[in-house]
Parts: C-alpha cells; sequence; structure tokens
C-alpha cells in the first residue's frame, strides 16, 4: 500500500477528529489556565505559623504601637494596638519592597575617604553630621562623636521645647497646625478630639480647617507661626491690656471675631494654643492663659547614661559659616525633617565629602559623593522621640519585624566608627539606664499590662522592649496602660508641673520679624509665606511616591501659588521659578491651586523662611 | 471506501493515544522521600491523625509534622527495618527535613481552611484523605506537568483532585452555600 498525500491528509484528519473525544485537547486548555494562574511571575504568598509580632511605628513621632500579623517570619498585616493607625503605618510593610530601595553602596570607600577627609581637615574646617530626626538614642550617639572630633558640628532641626495635652483642654486655638492631620499621635488626639472644641485658624481650608468646630480665615499674619505681635497683641487682649480694636488692628482680625475668641479661650478652660512648632509667642500666650501645668508643659526625655552627657550640642545650620563644612554625613535613614539642599550645600567647603545615609535613591543622596544603603521601618532596630503630644517621657523601639537585606550600613555605626568612639549598643545602654533610674512604668502591648520599673529585672526590661512595649515615665504609665495602651502618651494626668521658661512667662514682646508683617510689608516682597503642615514625615523621600509624585501634596522643592498671583509673575503651572526672600533665593517648581489665598505662597516644611516676604520669580 | 481507512486508522490512533497514554504522560510522579507507615504509627504507637497533623494555636493547619516531631519518638532508631536506618541516617542524625511531597497541598491562589472544613464542618479526614491514613506505604506524588497541581488528594489516581471543580461539586453534593462566592477561596 502506498502513503499518498491525500492518504496523509485522511490521517490527519481521522486522529484530529479522535483527539476531540479524548480528554487531552480539553484537558490541557485546563491545565494552561491553571499554570497562567500560578506562572513564576505572581506573588507567592507566604506559608507558614501566623503570629501576632509588637512593635512601635518609626515613620513618624507619634511611634504608633503596632501589632503585626506575621506567617512564618513575613509581616502581612500592620495594625494599631488599641488604636489607629494611619495610612502610611498600616501599609508600611510594603517599604522594604519600594522600587526605588538601595541595595548596596561603596562602603569602604566612603569610610577611606571620610577618615581622609577627618584626618585632612582645616582649623577652621568642619566635620558635621545632619541629623534629620533628632531625639533619638541614635542623635545622643552622634552628638558623642561630634564632641569626640576637632570642630565637630551636630547638626539637626529645632526639637519642639514643650510638650501639649489635649485630654485637658477644653477648648484649642490652633495657628495653622495640622492638628487633625499627623501631628500629633492620631489615635491619642482622636481619643481626645470630643473633649475639646477646636478652633482652626488659618488662611487655607486644610483638613483640620475642615474638621474644626470653627475655621478662622486668618491670612494676616501669614506666617502664624512667626507672628508674635499678633500673638502678643491677643495675649494682651485676653488679659485685659488692649482693647479689643486694638488687637484687631494688629491681627488683622475682625473685632467681633477677636472678642468671642478671647472669651471662648477665657471662658471655656482650660485652654490650649498651638502652632506647628510651639514656637516660643505660642508657648508664651498659653501661659498667659495659665495653661502651663494644664495643657501644655515641657517636653520630658528618657534618662541616658551619666557619660554620655559629654555630648555636643545641637547646631543650627544657619549658623554655621559658609564653605566651612569639610566632611557631612546626613542620616535620612528614618523619615525626619527636611531642609532644602541649597541651604546646606552653600556651607560646604569646595572639597567636602558627602555622605547620605538612606533607604533609597532620593533625597540627598542625589547630591552625596556616597549614598550608603540603610535598613528601614520595619527592619531598621532605632527608638524613637517624643511625639509632641507625649506629656511624660518614654522610650519606645521600633524592633524589626523583618530582617534586613545583607549589606545594610548602620548610619550610628559608621558614624561612631569614623569618629572613633567605641563600638558599643546605645540603646540597651540607655535601656539599661531607664530601668537603673527605677522609675516608670513598662507597658507591654501583647497582654496590655503595666508593671513599674522597678519589679522588673533588666534582661527582661530589655527583651520586652523588644518585643512591643513602652516605658513610660512616672505614674502616667497606669494611665496610658488603663487607655489602652494605645498609641501615644497623652494621659488625663496634669503635665509635670515646672515653672514655664522665664522667657516665656510675660506675653512675648519681640520685635515682629514676619513677613508681611506689617501691611506695608517691604514692598519689593509682595507675597507671604506660609508653612504647610510640619508633619516632617510627609515630605520624606519615603513617601514620595504617594505623595509628592502624585503631586497630593507639595513636595520640599514645591511651591503654590494662586492663580491670579501666578499669572501676575508670568508663571504657568508646573514652571520652574525662584523663590525669593530677603535671606536669599531657591529653586522651586510651581504649582498654580486656586485653594491657595491670594497674596500667599505655600511652601513646605521649612520655617526659616516663614518669617519672611517673598516673591517668585520665572526663570 | 479505500479512502475512509487512513481516517478511521488516525482516529483511532488518536482515540487511544487520548484516552490510554495522555493521562499518563500529563503526570510526572516522584516518590516520597521516607517510606512511612501510617499503618504502623496508627496501630502501633496507637497514634490519631490530629496528633501529628494538628492544628495550630491561632487555628492554621500545620500539615505535615516537622522533623522535632519524628524525632520525639525517633531520636534514636526504632528498630531494624531499612526505612528506619534510611530515615535516621539522612534525616535524623543530619538534622535535615525529609522534603515530603503534599498530595493535598493547595496552590497559591487558593486559600483553603483545615479548621473550617474539619471544626466547623464536621468533615472527617477519610473524607478527602480516603484510607491513606491506614496504608502501610505512601503512594508516589503525581504532578500535572503543566500546572503543577498534585493529581489528587490522597495520593491515588481517581480520587477527588485539586480543581475547582472538585471543590464545587463536594460543595453541591453537600448543598452547601456560596459555592460561587469566589473570595472564600481566591482572598
Ligand atoms: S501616625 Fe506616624 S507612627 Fe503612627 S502609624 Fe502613622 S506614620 Fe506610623
Amino acid at each position: 500500500m502506498t502513503t499518498t498525500r491525500r492518504g496523509l491528509l485522511q490521517f490527519l484528519g481521522g486522529s484530529a477528529v479522535g483527539a476531540l473525544f479524548t480528554p487531552a485537547p480539553w484537558r490541557l486548555i485546563t491545565d494552561t489556565a491553571l499554570w497562567s494562574e500560578n506562572w513564576p511571575g505572581i506573588p507567592r504568598p507566604a506559608r507558614g505559623e501566623i503570629r501576632a509580632k509588637f512593635t512601635n511605628c518609626s515613620l513618624c513621632t507619634a511611634g504608633c504601637a503596632v501589632r503585626a500579623r506575621s506567617v512564618g517570619d513575613q509581616p502581612v498585616a500592620l495594625a494599631g494596638v488599641a488604636g489607629g493607625l494611619c495610612p502610611f503605618g498600616l501599609t508600611a510593610h510594603h517599604l522594604p519592597y519600594h522600587p526605588a530601595r538601595l541595595k548596596q553602596g561603596p562602603v569602604k570607600e566612603a569610610a577611606a575617604a571620610v577618615a581622609d577627609a577627618i584626618a585632612q581637615c582645616g582649623p577652621s574646617e568642619h566635620v558635621a553630621v545632619l541629623d534629620l530626626r533628632p531625639g533619638r538614642t541614635a542623635s545622643w550617639t552622634y552628638r558623642r562623636a561630634m564632641a569626640s572630633v576637632h570642630n565637630g558640628l551636630y547638626l539637626a532641626p529645632p526639637e519642639p521645647t514643650v510638650a501639649v495635652n489635649l485630654r485637658n483642654a477644653k477648648t484649642v486655638l490652633s495657628l495653622g497646625a495640622p492638628l487633625l492631620d499627623g501631628w500629633g499621635t492620631p489615635a491619642d488626639v482622636f481619643a481626645a478630639r470630643d473633649g475639646f472644641r477646636l478652633i482652626q485658624a488659618e488662611p487655607i481650608e486644610s483638613r483640620t480647617a475642615a474638621l474644626a468646630d470653627q475655621w478662622i480665615v486668618w491670612d494676616r499674619p501669614p506666617g502664624l507661626s512667626a507672628d508674635a505681635t499678633s500673638l502678643s497683641a491677643l495675649a494682651q487682649a485676653i488679659a485685659g491690656e488692649m482693647t479689643v480694636s486694638e488687637a484687631a488692628t494688629i491681627t488683622g482680625l475682625p473685632a467681633d471675631q477677636i472678642q468671642s475668641l478671647v472669651k471662648e479661650l477665657k471662658d471655656n478652660g482650660p485652654a490650649l494654643v498651638v502652632d506647628s512648632e510651639m514656637s516660643p509667642a505660642v508657648v508664651a500666650l498659653n501661659v498667659r492663659l495659665g495653661s502651663w501645668g494644664r495643657t501644655i508643659g515641657p517636653r520630658q526625655e528618657a534618662p541616658v547614661p551619666e557619660s554620655w552627657k559629654k555630648a555636643a550640642p545641637r547646631t543650627d545650620l544657619a549658623a554655621v559659616p559658609d564653605r566651612s563644612i569639610r566632611v557631612l554625613l546626613i542620616d535620612e535613614s528614618t523619615p525626619g525633617e527636611y531642609l532644602p539642599w541649597e541651604s546646606i550645600e552653600k556651607k560646604l567647603a569646595a572639597n567636602a565629602v558627602v555622605g547620605a545615609f538612606a533607604p533609597w535613591t532620593q533625597g540627598y543622596g542625589r547630591h552625596a559623593q556616597y549614598v550608603l544603603p540603610t535598613a528601614v521601618y520595619p527592619e531598621a532596630l532605632d527608638d524613637i522621640p517624643p511625639a509632641i503630644d507625649s506629656v511624660a517621657a518614654a522610650f519606645r523601639i521600633a524592633a524589626p519585624l523583618v530582617a534586613p537585606p545583607a549589606g545594610m550600613v548602620s548610619p550610628v555605626e559608621f558614624i561612631a566608627g569614623a569618629a572613633g568612639l567605641p563600638a558599643s549598643d546605645a540603646l540597651r545602654e540607655r535601656a539599661d539606664a531607664i530601668h537603673k533610674a527605677g522609675r516608670g512604668t513598662l507597658v507591654t502591648y501583647a497582654d496590655g499590662k503595666s508593671i513599674p520599673v522597678k519589679d522588673v529585672k533588666p534582661e527582661d526590661f530589655w527583651k520586652s522592649l523588644n518585643a512591643g512595649a513602652r516605658w513610660v515615665d512616672g505614674a502616667l504609665g497606669a494611665a496610658v496602660a488603663a487607655a489602652g495602651v494605645a498609641s501615644g502618651l497623652g494621659g488625663a494626668d496634669p503635665l509635670v508641673r515646672s515653672r514655664p521658661p522665664g522667657r516665656l512667662s510675660a506675653p512675648a514682646q519681640q520685635a515682629d520679624e514676619g513677613v508681611g508683617s506689617g501691611p506695608g510689608g517691604p514692598p519689593h516682597y509682595p507675597l507671604t509665606i506660609v508653612t504647610e503642615s510640619r508633619a516632617a514625615f510627609l515630605s520624606s523621600p519615603l513617601l514620595s511616591q504617594i505623595y509628592q509624585e502624585s503631586n497630593l501634596r507639595l513636595a520640599p522643592n514645591r511651591i503654590a501659588l494662586h492663580p491670579t498671583d501666578a499669572a501676575s509673575s508670568g508663571i504657568a503651572d508646573g514652571a520652574h521659578a525662584f523663590l525669593e526672600t530677603r535671606d536669599g533665593k531657591r529653586e522651586v517648581q510651581v504649582t498654580v491651586d486656586s485653594s491657595v489665598r491670594p497674596g500667599v505662597v505655600l511652601v513646605v516644611g521649612q520655617t526659616d523662611t516663614a518669617s519672611s516676604g517673598a516673591k517668585v520669580v520665572r526663570i | 471506501m479505500r479512502g475512509i481507512i487512513p481516517f478511521v486508522a488516525g482516529a483511532a490512533i488518536a482515540l487511544s493515544a487520548g484516552w490510554a497514554g495522555f493521562p499518563y504522560a500529563i503526570y510526572k510522579s516522584r516518590p516520597q522521600p521516607v517510606d512511612f507507615s501510617h499503618r504502623v504509627h496508627a496501630e502501633k504507637a496507637g497514634a490519631k491523625c490530629e496528633d501529628c497533623h494538628a492544628f495550630r494555636n491561632d487555628g492554621t493547619f500545620a500539615g505535615i509534622p516537622s522533623l522535632d516531631k519524628c524525632t520525639g519518638c525517633h531520636a534514636a532508631a526504632m528498630g531494624t527495618t531499612a526505612a528506619e536506618k534510611n530515615f535516621i541516617d539522612q534525616y535524623v542524625t543530619p538534622q535535615r527535613e525529609p522534603q515530603w511531597a503534599a498530595y493535598a497541598r493547595q496552590p497559591e491562589n487558593v486559600f483553603f481552611s483545615h479548621i473550617a472544613h474539619v471544626k466547623l464542618g464536621q468533615v472527617k479526614c477519610e473524607t478527602c484523605h480516603g484510607d491513606q491514613g491506614s496504608t502501610d506505604k505512601l503512594p508516589r506524588y503525581q504532578e500535572d506537568r503543566i500546572s503543577g497541581y498534585s493529581r489528587d488528594i490522597w495520593g491515588t489516581a481517581g480520587r477527588p483532585g485539586m480543581t475547582m471543580d472538585n471543590c464545587v461539586d463536594c460543595h453541591r453534593k453537600q448543598k452547601l452555600e456560596r459555592e460561587h462566592s469566589c473570595l472564600e477561596c481566591h482572598k
């Protein structure tokens, strides 16, 4: 029998028809579909024992208590302990997988370059550490390190000197502070919210203004926090030393509004006046209102070992002579304050060595010669400085929930090593110092118990802190535990009743440095600067993906103008321009936003410009 | 008439290959790493299913026990069989976890709650895992070459399989509601 082409085709046709009556083609379709649901590209959920781990969120100073649901060693969901987390905290277990994550860096080269530069540092040159989140144990190490090198400087943004207690307040006047928007500890602020009447005074309808009981559109003075004259006028009106109409002229508010404000602050106490950074003028006003020790008091710090106290003081970047920093090491491993690069750059010597410690490829790493990768929350071991509404000293550790990848650098070890400090476990030493002081209470999250520190052994104290706990000073610890260990430390107790700082015990009379402070203002600076939220983490490179790249909030290099001001300067939305103040100028990108008040330029983060008028010049 | 012969021959070959050859060719199989007898453990040691295949405190199912559990009794050889010697030499002494192939392991896109079936639904282990608990030898593990799924959930061909159809069939038979509730299983 010969094989013909026709016969072959008939055979193939028969095979095809026959195959249709077998499971093979249908099974292949099903299997391919199943394979496509599980192919190598899809994420693999972790498998293993489901456990709860506890830690504290270090993304901002609120330091919320966190319960992490972990499968094996992998955290898969974060939640607050008896209180909420903000959206950033809730999703923080994704941060280690951020696409901009830095995975390696020239560690040896950086160490050699820094050592060389320190050795060659001239007599008028400085070695400096820029700590963007002061108040941590790491900050103490930096200060000690800088005390041990010749001409060492510890640079850091100022820390608030006071703490507020919203639970004790009946009336709160907020001068542009983002009170309900990440300024304090969210769980505590909202827990206390029903107990006080909130009057929000600011030029734009912020989220806090929208949620306040009353919103006062106070666009003059514009740099509210810096406008000591207006606050002083308000204080004098409260004390009856100035008439309401005089205060109205100075503050720019209608007389009847001043009248009702004064009445409310006086009659519905305890009152509290806040601004973003609790400026001296605001503290003075609180003192005048009799709020010291009730709704506001000094900020407390957890004990530190005696031997640490020989540490370099904080130096303001502005106070450093230009072109004098030979070595600058910037710790931006945790979200903190942002300083414009222009203000840093002018302080650098021509041959300066700049190293940045960062988990991301963005941030100051763009300007540094050496960018060294660091662990990020929830991989990093760090402690958290007290929040603005922490009425008692506290010590909280952000214990790692996952191991950091190989090759991460510890900025503390690097800087201590470069300065020749002997290697030590500073967090442990601090915990031991706290334990030795024998004060306060250990509040553990897993069981919600609070135990007096004197009843806990040092080893157990350290273990508990690493397993999700906080130390709270004094009797407040018990109050915190009773309140459900939530997140912050605001208890019902009064604040520490120390004497108010002397310079604050009288109404502030400082000369007004504010911008635009008088109606006339300098004519060549027609715009007034208003700083947006000081919730520093929002302007951190950490959250740039969410907020800054999508322009939901102003990035540090952006300003916002009302369309009429933008038009009169000939600037379009997204255009680059110079923001000029009497202190200098820097390049910015402009967002044109009709929610900004006319005559105002809205900037983010830094307050060093908030006291001056400004103009925006098209590039 | 002669023209139909190649057609019929082709159809016959495809039918026999599709019905007789394909079901075997689509699977690859491998033996379990240890020659394990459920029967010996159940009868001689009096072990119950849940003694080794336990629920954790949080309700998750621990599945196949880890070496720690085995070494609770097998820290040293218990008997002189070749299987016991192999187990001690290969796994217990070097503290190496046996790489068991789990017949019932769910793919990554499925969430299966053992405790919901066993405690809430009162489904007996045997309903899904058959007589596995009384067998003398673990059958070879058979895995679909394309989908990577286990052939069935107790190691013998023709038993309930791992596909969604199998789940839905059972739920239908039990007249359970929510048989089409996607997010129950695909969370
Ligand atoms: S408020 Fe701050 S500490 Fe609390 S969860 Fe959010 S980022 Fe973390």
